[in-house]
């Protein structure tokens, strides 16, 4: 213990810096780093190696290399670079390879080196060719950034939604810049770069010229510079061996130190994290190290072999042929407890438990001290975080012992922390593996990443069971959780050709399940991606929504099948969907021949075409044979469609036709008659002027009467057999509508009225003319006497045939007609006639 | 008058969050994401607006489709450019799109979807406000508004618990209720776990019953809606209602106090309720005579305000009485209410066809005549071949002959048949059933099946016991069952099912009333097992009318909900009545 902070290196007075070893790397190379192009992704990602990179021969054994590693070493994948030059290589957000080609165009790779795609720069860097590349992150994703031979850059912010921009031109620039990199400020990427002694800063408007302030003179060019992870630092190396710190906005300058080597870097790189107390700069040369920051003094370090830096958001990993290192400063926690002779809480906590378990008395001294200074909840505290900045399990153990002993004397300490912290070790320990090769850390790139990334990660590198393991240990919900890297490991098993489409789905089928939130439309579409159609049909049979089938299925060409599947799911709009796909899919004759099978889908198409083809209407029914609808078709034809008498005589006389095909005799000679009376009407209207046309029958006898062409009316009655009993009350109505009352006394003693005579009272009383009516109540017969005697307000006679007719019915019915003082004498008679009756 | 609910009938879920939710939405999609100042209704004559922007708010409907693009290619003949944007409620149709695709404007429309599908028109109803739908489904055998009742349902039961008892009967209750439990299944842990509000649900086909929705209605909500025609909740009363010149727009639900007194009474009750009521204003007015100034200024402060508003309301409904019976005595009501009582016990039907070929002879009115067709039909299962063909010609003669048309529409819906031969008859029937036993073909619907189908009214009426033994005088004032909404002649078919399949929990010995009805693979029972319900929940029954329920069934189910100490809500795609019914099948002339 006591040698534990034997690998501290004090900066200046406050702050130290550590570098511990995070593996040994056995992946056995043969080439020395600075032989191959070299890239390493962050939040603890993988490596690529292009090997041989600049021979241009053609011979297969000497074709340039590229291997993708792990973290610790592990062999993830290796290919024979088959493409153009390549110039720079860099990992994307994503953990996808992309390798920048001399021409321009970049190349994807996934982490297992299986092709993804390729995008192109643009013509002008065609023409010029790469000269130099970088790959950097912003807010919005990866972005690549090129310097073309002709001196010029060219930007996309990101690669996923590419869009390039020509950065504006830098006057006078005649030969590559010294260095150059990528700022990100106010979510826009600006170029810096260094030409000679000068400084310049290009976005996308303008290019100019600025200044680092309190810069130390004689510089005569810039070797090498360096931005921060979260751009928010910049450090600029000079020939004269001086090192500028400052803000990337170049406003503020942070500090300045002077190494006194003029040789140039081979690599600078901030090593800082967020609240630093003292911000570093890492300078590598061949053969050393050096930790530059605020402090007369810097920390050097000897570097065996051929080292590479990658920076991270909390330090600095360092890796060569045979370790992996990483290099921070000293976490606070740590520090407070660590530090020698510290009598920080956590430091006096540790020590106490150390104490208790050697059974010694101490333990109860320093817990007392703690105490007495009412510390003891900070000491906690300070264990458990200090135990998330450690790498080594025992040494997190121990700490985390501490804060658990210490935790006893707290009455009331939220477990949570502890919990969480316990919790995230575990996770962070298993990824950290030699196996898996992700070694992250706790406080920063952990918890900046977010667990879900961290499954993502996982899944990325195939390590199914450890995410899932994971995912139930952290007892996340099943749908963020298990299910997702369950269908992201179904997605993966559809890629596996040599296994059959049977085995694949029911393999798949047995680990999902109906395990929430996994869908089955997505692995099948995967697999129709992979070209596996049968294995997608088979895999759509899982999925319980049959909604959700559609679309591949459409996509797949299994139009019919969609057809009956969105059918099933009851969604209309679904089935509509599909019908239209079918209609642009098939000929017409299969289509309709489809959709006869598919009552639902038909009358659904049928809807569809009433109001935007009426033709296609009409074929379907044609089709179907459907003569009774087709009828009713040109029926709705002769009075919407057609203006023309001729055309809607026509149209009537084709719906006639297939009403007797349909064995529809009534409606055939309906239709039949209207033709007649369209006709009839034409000529009416031709020969007296007036409206006939679109009346009905009906309408145009009574027009005819009541334009007084009796004769007509008559004649036309009988040629439409219109029944006596109508035509008694239509010209009754019209007639007294006219109020023709000699016309009408005439038409009733025509012949018997076939509706009896109460009628013709009705119509008169409704024309308020009493007089007239009268004249007909003798000749209504007996059952209905009484009531034409009440219409006419003669209460005494219906008194009077009421008690006649000995009818009780007909009796209340005049006196609930018998008004107070009036008809007083009628109601006593009335009530007189119903007491005699009773008696008898 | 007015019954009182009994001491422990539950409580009614409070729906106003529907209505809020629905205007929040509304607002939002109007004033936020589209900036309307103002409303237009959308005819079919050329907006006329000088604004940047038009939106249009809209059903999903093709005809609504051609409209718009008519606008936007007439605005573009014109060289004008606009922005316009279509709201669809309550969901955007892929075969709309396709439409404003091939008129060519779909790059000049951007679209929104507002899901709205349910409007509380009062403290027990919810209304889907979709009349098409009776039509979509019934005749053209469009499925698509089953989603949005899904849809609906889901709404209700996130809001207001699971429900544990689950009924219903008819092809389109069993659809909509199965794609509504895929609905929750999909989304499930959002109700599980909760208590359920709502102890039953009833989902019921108008189909099931045509024959209550086409009796003329003799309640007083019902009378009115047949009069004046109620929309969304309320009623234009015309000057001779309001007596002076203008019109006046009435809202009519439970908060209308006069109103929610008389809405459930059958009309000859209400007059004389009225009055006594008009008393009782009267003397709480004269009670002013003999106040010293305290009590006085207590009374104006407190009282007087709502004897106002009271007697404003009563001089209302006193004036649409007296509208309403001097329409009905100058069209014989009581004539054709005789007939229709006639036809519903199956007796005098000679009598009844004749007075039915007098009433089109007469051309008192087409949807009239066509009603009592209709009920004829149904009643009789189908019109012998004689008075089918004559019937339609009187038809044909007085109303025009494009009602051709409506002829086939209502053969094809089941409304107006011709008796067919025996044997033919049950030879398609079985084909019918063997197809509905068949998944694919169970989902086929029943509009074309419908020819084969017999209504059975008769036997399902002596079965369910629908037209009540009458001893003596039905006393309207103190009804004794459900048939007093039909002046004590016949318990509506409809609630009778319900109130049946309520007390037995089950189809359980209703098997034969279920054949009846066609519907024996359509009737369906779903319970949970778990008993998380309070009893006062499971005295609320949600009633879910496809198709549309009238108001002579919903007072009729309240007054059970108040004998049995149940509460009834009411969910119907539409309130309808026996014209809305007629309208929808009937073809008119563009």
């Amino acid at each position: 213990m006591d040698c534990y902070t034997a690998n501290w290196n004090p900066l200046g007075d406050s702050a130290f810096y550590r570098k511990y070893e995070l593996y040994s790397m056995d992946w056995d190379l043969k080439e020395e780093l600075r032989d191959c192009l070299v890239a390493a992704a962050p939040y603890g990602g993988p490596i690529a190696l292009l090997r041989n990179p600049w021979r241009k021969e053609k011979a297969a054994s000497v074709r340039p290399v590229l291997e993708i590693y792990s973290a610790s070493g592990m062999p993830l994948a290796s290919l024979l670079w088959k493409s153009g030059p390549v110039v720079s290589l860099g990992w994307s957000a994503e953990e996808e390879l992309l390798c920048v080609q001399e021409d321009g165009v970049v190349l994807v790779y996934g982490l297992h080196g299986d092709f993804r795609r390729h995008f192109s720069m643009g013509n002008e860097v065609l023409q010029n060719r790469v000269l130099d590349a970088r790959i950097f992150h912003t807010e919005f994703g990866s972005g690549v950034a090129i310097l073309t031979g002709a001196h010029r850059f060219t930007l996309s912010a990101n690669v996923g939604d590419l869009k390039l921009r020509r950065m504006p031109e830098v006057p006078g620039l005649q030969s590559a810049p010294s260095c150059w990199t990528t700022l990100c400020q106010d979510r826009v990427a600006h170029i810096l770069l260094a030409v000679g002694p000068d400084l310049y800063l290009l976005d996308h408007a303008a290019c100019s010229s600025v200044t680092p302030p309190g810069l130390a003179p004689g510089v005569s060019s810039f070797l090498q510079m360096a931005v921060s992870f979260t751009y928010r630092h910049l450090a600029l190396f000079t020939d004269t061996g001086y090192i500028w710190m400052g803000t990337a906005s170049l406003k503020e300058k942070l500090c300045e130190f002077n190494c006194n080597i003029r040789a140039p870097p081979k690599q600078m790189v901030w090593c800082s994290r967020p609240r630093s107390k003292e911000r570093a700069v890492v300078v590598a040369w061949e053969r050393r190290l050096m930790v530059v920051g605020d402090a007369p003094e810097s920390i050097q370090f000897v570097l065996d072999e051929d080292s590479y830096l990658v920076p991270e958001l909390d330090g600095v990993r360092i890796f060569s042929r045979s370790t992996h290192e990483f290099l921070h400063e000293v976490p606070v926690a740590s520090e407070e407890i660590f530090k020698i002779a510290s009598m920080a809480p956590g430091a006096l906590l540790l020590e106490a438990q150390k104490e208790y378990e050697k059974e010694s008395q101490k333990a109860d001294e320093y817990l007392r001290e703690i105490q007495e200074l009412g510390q003891l909840t900070q000491a906690v505290q300070q264990c458990i975080e200090a135990a998330g900045h450690e790498h080594r399990p025992d040494m997190q153990k121990s700490l985390l012992r501490a804060a658990s002993f210490g935790k006893c004397f707290l009455d009331r300490f939220p477990p949570d922390s502890f919990v969480r912290m316990c919790q995230d070790l575990r996770v962070l320990n298993a990824v950290r593996d030699y196996h898996i090769g992700i070694p992250l850390t706790y406080s920063h790139r952990y918890k900046q990443l977010t667990i879900q990334v961290l499954l993502d990660r996982l899944v990325l590198r195939r390590l199914y069971p450890l995410a899932i393991q994971i995912c139930e240990y952290l007892r996340l919900p099943e749908v963020q959780g298990v299910s997702r890297i369950l269908a992201h490991w179904a997605c993966y098993k559809v890629q596996q050709k040599d296994v059959s489409d049977e085995d694949v789905a029911r393999a798949i089928n047995q680990k999902l399940g109906d395990t929430p939130g996994v869908s089955y439309s997505d692995i099948a579409a995967r697999a129709y991606g992979c070209g596996r159609t049968e294995l997608a049909i088979k895999l759509l049979e899982y999925e319980p929504r049959s909604g959700e089938q559609v679309p591949l299925l459409l996509k797949m060409k299994r139009s019919k099948l969609a057809l009956s599947k969105a059918i099933e799911s009851g969604d209309t709009d679904l089935v509509f969907t599909v019908l239209l796909h079918l209609k642009n899919e098939l000929n017409r004759g299969d289509f309709f021949m489809t959709l006869r099978n598919q009552p639902m889908a038909l009358s659904l198409y049928r809807q569809f075409c009433k109001y935007q083809e009426l033709e296609t209407l009409k074929d379907l029914y044609n089709q179907d044979d459907n003569h009774q609808e087709l009828g009713s078709f040109h029926i709705r034809a002769s009075y919407a469609a057609e203006e023309r008498i001729e055309g809607r005589v026509a149209a009537l006389q084709t719906a006639a036709d297939a009403f007797y095909k349909a064995k529809n005799e009534f409606a055939a000679k309906a239709t039949e008659d209207q033709m007649r009376l369209l006709r009839l009407q034409r000529r009416l209207e031709d020969e007296l002027g007036g409206r006939f046309l679109d009346l009905s029958l009906h309408d145009t006898v009574t027009t005819l009467i009541l334009g007084g062409h009796n004769k007509r009316a008559e004649q036309l009655a009988r040629d439409f057999r219109i029944p006596d009993k109508r035509l008694w009350w239509l010209k009754l109505t019209a007639l007294a509508d006219l109020e023709d009352w000699e016309e009408l006394e005439k038409f009733s003693k025509s012949k018997k009225s076939p509706i009896g005579y109460l009628p013709f009272v009705e119509i008169c009383m409704k024309q308020h003319n009493k007089y007239e009516a009268k004249k007909y109540t003798s000749r209504v017969g007996p059952e209905q006497k009484v009531k034409a005697l009440l219409l006419v307000g003669d209460v005494a006679q219906a008194a009077d045939v009421a008690i006649e007719h000995r009818n009780e019915a007909e009796l209340s019915l005049v006196l609930s007609h018998c008004t107070g003082a009036t008809d007083g004498a009628t109601a006593d008679k009335i009530q007189r006639a119903r007491a005699q009756a009773q008696k008898k | 008058m007015a019954f009182p609910h009994r001491p422990d009938a539950p409580e009614l879920p409070d729906f106003s969050m529907l209505k809020r939710l629905a205007r929040d939405q509304l607002i939002y999609l109007l004033e936020q994401q589209h900036e309307v100042d103002k409303l237009y209704k959308v005819e079919s004559k050329p907006a006329v607006s000088s604004s940047e922007q038009l939106c249009f708010l809209v059903r999903p409907r093709i005809k609504n489709m051609r409209y718009i693009a008519n606008l936007v290619n007439a605005d573009k003949l014109a060289g004008r450019t606009r922005k316009y944007k279509v709201i669809f409620s309550p969901q955007k149709f892929y075969a709309c799109e396709m439409v404003l695709e091939e008129e060519g404007i779909y790059g000049d429309v951007s679209c929104d979807e507002w899901a709205f599908s349910l409007l509380p028109l009062d403290v027990d109803l919810l209304s889907m406000e979709l009349p098409e739908f009776f039509r979509d489904y019934f005749l053209e055998g469009d499925q698509r508004w089953i989603n949005t009742v899904a849809q609906a349902l889901h709404l209700l039961s996130t809001l207001y618990g699971p429900f544990p008892n689950c009924y219903g009967i008819g092809r389109c209750a069993k659809m909509s209720y199965e794609l509504w439990r895929k609905l929750e299944d999909e989304e499930d842990g959002e109700t599980k776990g909760r208590r359920p509000e709502i102890g039953h649900i009833f989902l019921l086909d108008r189909d099931m019953d045509f024959v209550t929705a086409l009796c003329s209605q003799v309640v007083y909500e019902g009378l009115v809606d047949d009069t004046f025609r109620i929309k969304c909740g309320s009623v234009d009363f015309g000057p001779e209602v309001t007596s002076s010149d203008k019109s006046l727009k009435v809202l009519l639900n439970a908060e209308d106090k006069v109103f929610n007194e008389i809405r459930n009474e059958h009309f000859s009750n209400v007059f004389g309720f009225l009055s006594q009521k008009a008393r009782n204003l009267q003397a709480q007015y004269d009670r002013r005579r003999g106040m010293d100034i305290k009590q006085m200024k207590n009374f104006v402060s407190q009282e007087l305000k709502g004897l106002k508003q009271e007697h404003r309301l009563l001089s209302l409904h006193i004036g649409a009485c007296e509208s309403i019976m001097k329409k009905k005595t100058k069209q014989d009501f009581q004539e054709l209410i005789k007939t229709e009582h006639a036809l519903l016990e199956g007796f005098n039907i000679r009598e009844s066809t004749s007075y039915i070929e007098e009433h089109i002879d007469r051309q008192v009115s087409p949807i009239e005549s066509l009603r009592l067709m209709c009920l004829l039909s149904i009643t009789e299962n189908g019109l012998i071949p004689k008075d089918y063909r004559s019937l339609k010609t009187q038809y044909l003669q007085s109303y025009g002959p494009e009602h051709l048309l409506t002829f086939s529409n209502l053969r094809r819906a089941g409304l107006l048949t011709e008796q067919a031969p025996g044997d033919t008859l049950t030879a398609v029937e079985s084909k019918v059933s063997k197809l509905v036993t068949d998944k694919a073909a169970g989902k086929i619907t029943d509009a074309f099946s419908s020819l084969a189908k017999r209504s059975n009214f008769r036997a399902i009426s002596k079965k369910l016991n629908l037209i009540p033994r009458v001893d003596g005088e039905y006393d309207l004032k103190v009804p004794r069952d459900m048939a007093y909404v039909f002046s004590g002649a016949y318990v509506p078919l409809s609630c009778r099912i319900i109130e049946q399949v309520l007390e037995r929990r089950s189809w359980q010995g209703l098997d034969e009333v279920v054949r009846l009805l066609n519907c024996s693979e359509l009737a369906f029972t779903d319970m949970t097992k778990e008993d998380k319900a309070s009893s006062e929940s499971l005295r609320l029954i949600l009633v879910v009318f496809l198709g549309g329920c009238t108001f002579s069934e919903i007072s009729a189910l309240r007054f059970l909900g108040r004998e049995k100490g149940y509460r009834f809500i009411f969910l119907t795609t539409a309130v309808t009545n026996s014209a809305r019914l007629m309208e929808a099948m009937s073809e008119v002339k563009a």
